[in-house]
């Protein structure tokens, strides 16, 4: 296994895929972060980072796991079995944690006032951390087996998200984007942390279920 | 390995792509599947290896080590021909050393730089053939595994089938060159009209011809060991002339009978020849 996600994350570098979703990131923080962050903002900062990103995670998710031809994909399944789609998501998954850390240390360097407590930056972490998750399961619900139209994934893709923040301003239980950038910013994070963490597990698992169920008839 | 009442469709409404499909895979049998383009081989061969799920019916019985070699290998992948097999040896767990035995006996040696996107099309096939032999496999599918190969690697390839079938894996390939004819107890299969049907071999009811090959002696014994390794049987007879050559001695290149002319032939005549 250990040994696919490595092969599956070196094609995807080594064809410089991987670029448009580091350039992705790249717009984001920078013009997140163009004009500082004054003192106080941090975390409010960082629930905006790691709702905005989602998209981009979900875009380098579905990069890598289309980067593999169809048939490159039979070759590992005729190998691993049904570890391929694991190997995949895994792999998705440590790419993003990567792209993430990168959006953690950012401000560090360039945006923020001062060095935040400790309590902000586990707090942002956690948030990029269920944005990776919700990014990654997104990107592998629009990967080509299951979409193989490029251009309906990329509208699901983006309709996904777009879907995610205008039904999620009225509610925690859908997937709570828009809700922890709200609670952050109305300085609420923390009592709301536990019903996000929730809800943002639960749509995660329901997507993973969704993405194996379909993934059993499309190889 | 058995397959039960196999029905199979791609979607829902679609017509069925193959339907009442029943076969009883012994080990050490070499299944080859033919029928017409489009009708169903590599979706076949695709359920075998448990690439594709039935939609009715089962396959049971399956070889944990099951190795595929696609028709055509996706050499759109940014590595080198070493560099993707060195990945493909530790995704099946298996020593790098592999790599140089199967490069070797399939002739590829000289690719091993080569980025896979550069390589023509019967040297990715190579590529394509090695990660699925270099694993030993119980259950060996290769889809079209003779196309653009070389004279020399199809002799190999299937010398490598026949090995693994001594060994007690169960090989199936698709193939319109009929290249495995040549090994001892093959079952034909033929897909049509979405069945697959058991052929029994007609070659006697075909008519024989014997086709003849005049060549320098110091290349004889290389052609007729090929030719063996195809099927043939190959009969090697000199020229009168070099009956009298003192240094010439056919027990030491083939043993086989003489006749007037160099001619190899897979039966005896049966009244067609062609030059």
């Amino acid at each position: 296994m250990i040994a696919l996600i490595r092969f599956r994350f070196a094609a995807f570098v080594r064809s410089h895929r991987v670029f448009q979703p580091v350039l992705g990131v790249f717009v984001v923080l920078g013009l997140l972060y163009a004009s500082g962050v004054p003192l106080g903002n941090e975390l409010s900062s960082y629930a905006d980072s790691a709702a905005i990103l989602v998209p981009v995670f979900a875009w380098a998710a579905r990069g890598l796991l289309d980067n593999e031809p169809d048939e490159q994909r039979m070759i590992a399944r005729a190998a691993v079995g049904r570890g391929e789609q694991a190997g995949g998501l895994v792999a998705a998954f440590a790419c993003n944690l990567l792209l993430a850390a990168f959006a953690l240390v950012w401000p560090l360097l360039t945006g923020f006032a001062a060095l935040p407590g400790a309590d902000v930056l586990l707090i942002g972490a956690l948030l990029h951390l269920l944005s990776v998750i919700g990014g990654t399961v997104l990107g592998a619900l629009t990967s080509r087996p299951l979409l193989p139209s490029p251009a309906i994934s990329l509208i699901a893709l983006l309709g996904g998200y777009i879907g995610i923040l205008v039904v999620g301003s009225g509610s925690v239980w859908v997937f709570p984007a828009m809700s922890w950038m709200r609670a952050a910013n109305h300085g609420e994070l923390t009592a709301h942390l536990p019903a996000i963490i929730a809800s943002a597990t639960l749509w995660s698992l329901a997507g993973l279920a969704a993405y194996g169920w379909l993934r059993r008839t499309r190889p | 390995m058995r397959v039960s009442e196999l029905y199979f469709r791609y979607r829902r409404n679609d017509p069925w792509v193959l339907t009442e499909v029943a076969l009883d895979l012994a080990p050490g049998s070499v299944i080859e599947v033919a029928g017409p383009n489009g009708t169903g081989k590599s979706t076949l061969l695709r359920l075998l290896a448990g690439l594709l799920q039935p939609t009715k019916g089962t396959i049971s019985g399956r070889p944990a080590l099951v190795g595929y070699a696609p028709e055509r290998f996706p050499a759109a992948q940014p590595f080198t021909v070493a560099g993707y097999l060195r990945h493909m040896a530790a995704v099946r767990g298996l020593a790098p050393e592999v790599i140089e035995e199967w490069t070797a006996r399939l002739r590829m040696d000289h690719l091993l730089g080569q980025r896979l996107p550069d390589l023509s099309k019967g040297s990715a096939h190579k590529v394509g053939l090695a990660q699925a032999l270099f694993c030993s496999p119980g259950l060996l599918i290769l889809d079209e595994p003779f196309a653009g190969l070389d004279q020399a690697t199809r002799a190999e390839v299937a010398l490598a089938v026949e090995r693994l079938a001594a060994d007690g894996g169960i090989v199936v390939a698709s193939d319109h060159q009929g290249d495995l004819r040549g090994l001892p107890g093959v079952i034909r299969y033929e897909v049509r009209e979405s069945r697959v049907w058991r052929r029994e071999v007609e070659e006697a009811a075909e008519p024989l011809v014997t086709v003849s090959v005049r060549l320098p002696l110091s290349r004889a014994g290389l052609l007729t060991a090929r030719l063996r390794a195809e099927g043939h049987e190959p009969l090697l007879d000199q020229d009168p002339a070099l009956n009298q050559d003192p240094s010439f001695n056919p027990s030491s290149a083939q043993d086989h009978s003489l006749s007037p002319d160099h001619s190899l032939s897979r039966e005896p005549l049966l009244g067609q020849e062609a030059e």
